[in-house]
């Protein structure tokens, strides 16, 4: 498995924690509220893509580290 | 406490201009008993955030925990309907907290994420132009009327694969629901004739989804899925897909009909818009969210308290009623500079018209590409657009601001 490079946008991010219910040990929500990367390698790539895709404000990005090609979005 | 205010939020001032009424409040009392209504009004915007990402402390079963009268009191002889109500309300997903909030709302919840919604563009587009097509054989329309209403009942109609002659017939049962927000005490009856009506039409196209194999084309199919596999039965169906069809299109209609108007009341504004929305794809992004900060579609939302919460030196009893109002945590001084200031640029633009949290709003997606696409194609289609009239009036609402016509030329 390639390995990613995964942020959130704090400015963006609103806490809807659907991330973190398609991908729990790769994102927590911090004392804000707001998504927090706490394991890049914590899920598989497949789930932490659909975590991505199903922000509903696209505040998650994910790169790959070896490549650099941004997986999402 | 608040200076001379009164605590009824429906006078026609309160209606016509809650910037001022609700600022009042969050200027004196940010955390304000209502004793008339016996409710929580919260203002400030970081305290809406804090609530809305602590949705253990401030559960959304408001019908459900809500045993006080309701208010503004309605007839006596109508508890039957408002009982009937409240069971209604209490099936949709959003009327719910966790897990089974999660659980429901991930029926759908792929549907309306934001790269499912792109593929709605280029109809939505098509819509737009057909509408404004028409609109210029006469050069008038009624932005409310002729556009904004038909543009996201086509579109939600369309998704949820409602036959097109309907349209017409969702909207007047869909503004008879529209009286949940409103304070005639005999507001009853057309809110419960309204539900029925919605419910008998919707049924028997929900039993027939329910026999079928899920096409992932059909919202309502979709949401029907979730009747197949037991995270909702076949009355949450029919509920959700009610609820889905009325918040896939009432706010998005607020929000392009007060958009357009504070376009119109900002002519700078708007040939800044026009300008840069040739030169920047990020122009027309940015410019509505300042829409939905500066005028939001929806001004307020409910809570009940789970348990005792200490808020702002107040204490929040458990079971106590609670609304937030976004009106006025979109003009709070302490989260945006120059708050009532109409500026497209606005950027990074944190308003919660869509609120936060795990609630957040389903289609904020939705109405932000139908809104993004209306106002780009107002501001490349037309030089010019005259408001005609100078009054404004709005829907007694506390839930949703709503104007009732906005009349313009096109030129």
């Amino acid at each position: 498995m390639a390995k990613l490079r995964i942020s959130v946008d704090y400015d963006i991010c609103v806490g809807n924690r659907m991330c973190e219910t398609f991908a729990s040990k790769v994102f927590v929500i911090n004392e804000n509220g707001q998504s927090e990367v706490a394991d890049p390698e914590g899920d598989t790539e497949e789930n932490i893509l659909e975590a991505a895709e199903n922000c509903p404000v696209s505040a998650i990005t994910v790169v790959d580290e070896e490549t650099g090609e941004t997986l999402f979005p | 406490m608040v200076t001379s205010i009164t605590d009824d939020m429906f006078t026609g001032e309160a209606i016509a201009d809650p910037y001022s009424y609700y600022g009042k409040i969050r200027d004196e009392d940010p955390v304000y008993w209502n004793d008339l209504y016996e409710l929580w009004v919260i203002t400030k915007h970081d305290d809406l955030v804090w609530m809305t990402r602590h949705h253990e402390l401030f559960s959304s079963e408001f019908w459900k925990r809500d045993q006080r009268s309701p208010y503004p009191p309605i007839d006596e002889s109508d508890m039957g309907l408002y009982g009937y109500m409240r069971e209604f309300f209490m099936d949709w997903f959003i009327q719910h907290d966790r897990p089974v909030h999660t659980d429901q709302r991930k029926v759908v919840h792929k549907w309306f994420n934001p790269k499912s919604m792109e593929m709605w563009r280029p109809m939505v587009q098509q819509v737009i132009k057909d509408m404004l097509d028409e609109a210029d054989q006469n050069s008038k329309m009624d932005v409310m009327k002729d556009f904004a209403v038909p543009l996201p009942l086509f579109i939600i109609a369309q998704m949820m694969g409602m036959p097109y002659q309907d349209r017409q017939f969702i909207r007047s049962m869909a503004e008879k629901l529209l009286f949940i927000g409103r304070g005639e005490a005999d507001r009853m009856q057309p809110l419960v004739d309204g539900i029925k009506e919605l419910q008998e039409y919707l049924a028997p196209m929900v039993d027939m989804h329910m026999d079928l194999p899920t096409d992932e084309d059909n919202l309502l199919s979709v949401l029907t899925s979730g009747g197949k596999n037991g995270v909702l039965t076949r009355d949450e169906v029919v509920a959700n897909a009610i609820l889905l069809l009325l918040a896939g299109h009432e706010t998005t209609i607020n929000l392009i009909c007060n958009g357009t108007l504070a376009f119109m009341q900002h002519p700078d504004q708007w040939q800044l818009l026009k300008e840069d929305n040739l030169e920047s794809p990020n122009a027309v992004v940015r410019a509505t969210e300042e829409c939905l900060r500066y005028d939001p579609p929806v001004k307020s939302i409910q809570r009940v308290a789970s348990e005792d919460v200490e808020l702002g030196g107040k204490m929040l009893k458990e079971g106590d009623r609670i609304r937030w109002f976004i009106s006025s945590a979109n003009r709070d001084p302490g989260k945006h500079p120059d708050p009532d200031t109409f500026d497209i640029t606005r950027w990074p633009n944190t308003h919660v018209a869509f609120g936060s949290g795990i609630h957040h709003c389903l289609g904020a997606t939705l109405a932000r590409l139908e809104a993004q696409e209306a106002f780009k194609t107002l501001a490349e289609r037309y030089g010019k657009i005259t408001l005609d009239t100078d009054e404004f009036e709005y829907q007694p609402s506390i839930t949703f601001r709503s104007l009732k016509t906005l009349p313009v030329s096109l030129e």
